[in-house]
C-alpha cells in the first residue's frame, strides 16, 4: 500500500513539474500566447505566419536563457495583456475571475433571502364569507 | 375585477413602464456613445509602445539597400505595416502618397513601409501600380511586426523626430488625419 502511494505520488509530482526540454518550454509558453492574427487560437496551434514569428521569438529567448515569465512579459510589452489566452490575475483583468464568483455568491444570497421570505410568509386569514363560498362551490360540484 | 386584482394589474403596468423606460435610456446611451466616437482615421489604438522609444527597425528595402528607422531621426515618421493583398492598404495608399507630397518640400515627415506577410515582388508591383516612393522594409520572419505588436495590416505608428512612438492606428489612415496628429505633436513640442 505504501509502495503504491509512493509511486502514485511520484507520478503525480512528475506530472505537475513543468516542461523540461527547450522545445517543450517553447510549446508551453506559445500555448499561453494568443496568435496575433487569429481569433481564440494559441500561437502553439496556429499555422499563421504571425504565430510562427511568435514561436521563433519564444525559441530565441528560451535559448538566450530567459525565464518563462520574462518571455511572457516581453509579449505583453509589445501587444498588451490581451495577447494572453488566460487573463492576468491582477488589476482590472482580475475582474474576469472575480466577477463570476461574486455573481454566484450574490445569487445564492438572493435565493436564501427568497426562501426565507416564502417560509416566513404569514398564513392567509380566511373569513367566514370565504368559507361559505367554498362550501357552496363544493356542494354545487357534488350535485 | 376585485380591488386586489386591480392593484396587482396596476403594479404590473407600473413595473413594465419603468422597465421600458430603463431599457430606452440604456439604448439611447448606447446610440449616443456610438455616435460620438471618433472616426477610425485618427483614432488612437492602444499599444504598450505609446510614449516609449520605438523598437529598432532595420531591413532590406525594395531596391536592395539597407533601411533603418534610426536613419530617419529628426523627422516625423509614419511607420506603415502593409501588404499588397490587403484591400484597406490599397485604399489608404493614395492618402499616404498625398501625405508624402505635402511634406516633400519641408522634408519634416516621411513614410516608412513595412511588408507584412507578403513578398517583395508583390509589393514592388503594388508601388509601381499605385505610386509612392518612400522606403519599404521587408520583414520576412515577421519579427518587426512582432516588435511593434502588429496584428494585421494596415496598422500605422507615428514616430516623432526623437524616435518616440506617439500614436498607433489600426485600419486606414488619411493625409488630413496624419497632418492633424503632426500639428498636435508639434504643439506639444516634440
Amino acid at each position: 500500500m505504501v509502495l503504491i502511494l509512493a509511486v502514485a505520488f511520484a507520478i503525480g509530482a512528475r506530472g505537475r513539474s513543468g516542461p523540461v526540454t527547450d522545445a517543450q518550454r517553447v510549446k508551453h509558453i506559445a500555448s499561453e500566447i494568443r496568435c496575433p492574427t487569429c481569433r481564440n487560437q494559441s500561437a502553439a496551434e496556429s499555422d499563421a505566419a504571425a504565430a510562427k514569428a511568435v514561436r521563433d521569438e519564444i525559441d530565441r529567448r528560451v535559448r538566450a536563457g530567459q525565464s518563462d515569465g520574462e518571455i511572457v512579459a516581453f509579449m505583453v510589452s509589445r501587444y498588451g495583456s490581451d495577447i494572453l489566452l488566460k487573463p492576468e490575475g491582477s488589476g482590472v483583468a482580475s475582474l474576469v475571475w472575480a466577477l463570476p464568483v461574486v455573481a454566484v455568491v450574490v445569487a445564492l444570497f438572493g435565493l436564501a433571502v427568497a426562501f426565507r421570505r416564502w417560509r416566513s410568509r404569514p398564513g392567509v386569514d380566511v373569513s367566514a364569507e370565504d368559507r361559505a363560498l367554498v362550501e357552496r362551490e363544493l356542494q354545487r360540484e357534488d350535485a | 375585477m376585485s380591488d386586489v386584482d386591480l392593484a396587482v394589474s396596476r403594479s404590473r403596468r407600473h413595473t413594465a413602464r419603468w422597465a421600458a423606460i430603463s431599457l430606452g435610456v440604456v439604448l439611447l446611451l448606447f446610440v449616443a456613445v456610438l455616435a460620438t466616437r471618433k472616426s477610425a482615421a485618427d483614432k488612437q489604438a492602444e499599444s504598450p509602445l505609446l510614449g516609449k522609444q520605438a523598437p529598432s527597425l532595420t531591413g532590406s528595402g525594395l531596391d536592395g539597400s539597407q533601411v533603418s528607422l534610426a536613419s530617419m531621426h529628426g523627422k516625423w515618421v509614419v511607420l506603415n505595416f502593409m501588404a499588397s493583398w490587403c484591400v484597406p492598404c490599397r485604399e489608404e495608399h493614395p492618402e499616404l502618397v498625398k501625405f508624402t507630397q505635402r511634406h516633400q518640400v519641408a522634408d519634416d515627415a516621411t513614410v516608412l513601409g513595412v511588408i507584412f506577410d507578403d513578398t517583395q515582388p508583390n509589393v514592388r508591383r503594388f508601388f509601381s501600380e499605385l505610386g509612392g516612393s518612400w522606403p519599404v522594409v521587408d520583414d520576412p520572419g515577421g519579427h518587426t511586426a512582432l516588435d511593434f505588436g502588429v496584428r494585421g495590416p494596415p496598422e500605422s505608428f507615428l514616430v516623432d523626430p526623437n524616435g518616440f512612438v506617439v500614436w498607433k492606428g489600426i485600419g486606414q489612415v488619411n493625409a488630413d488625419g496624419l497632418d492633424k496628429l503632426l500639428r498636435q505633436g508639434k504643439a506639444r513640442g516634440a
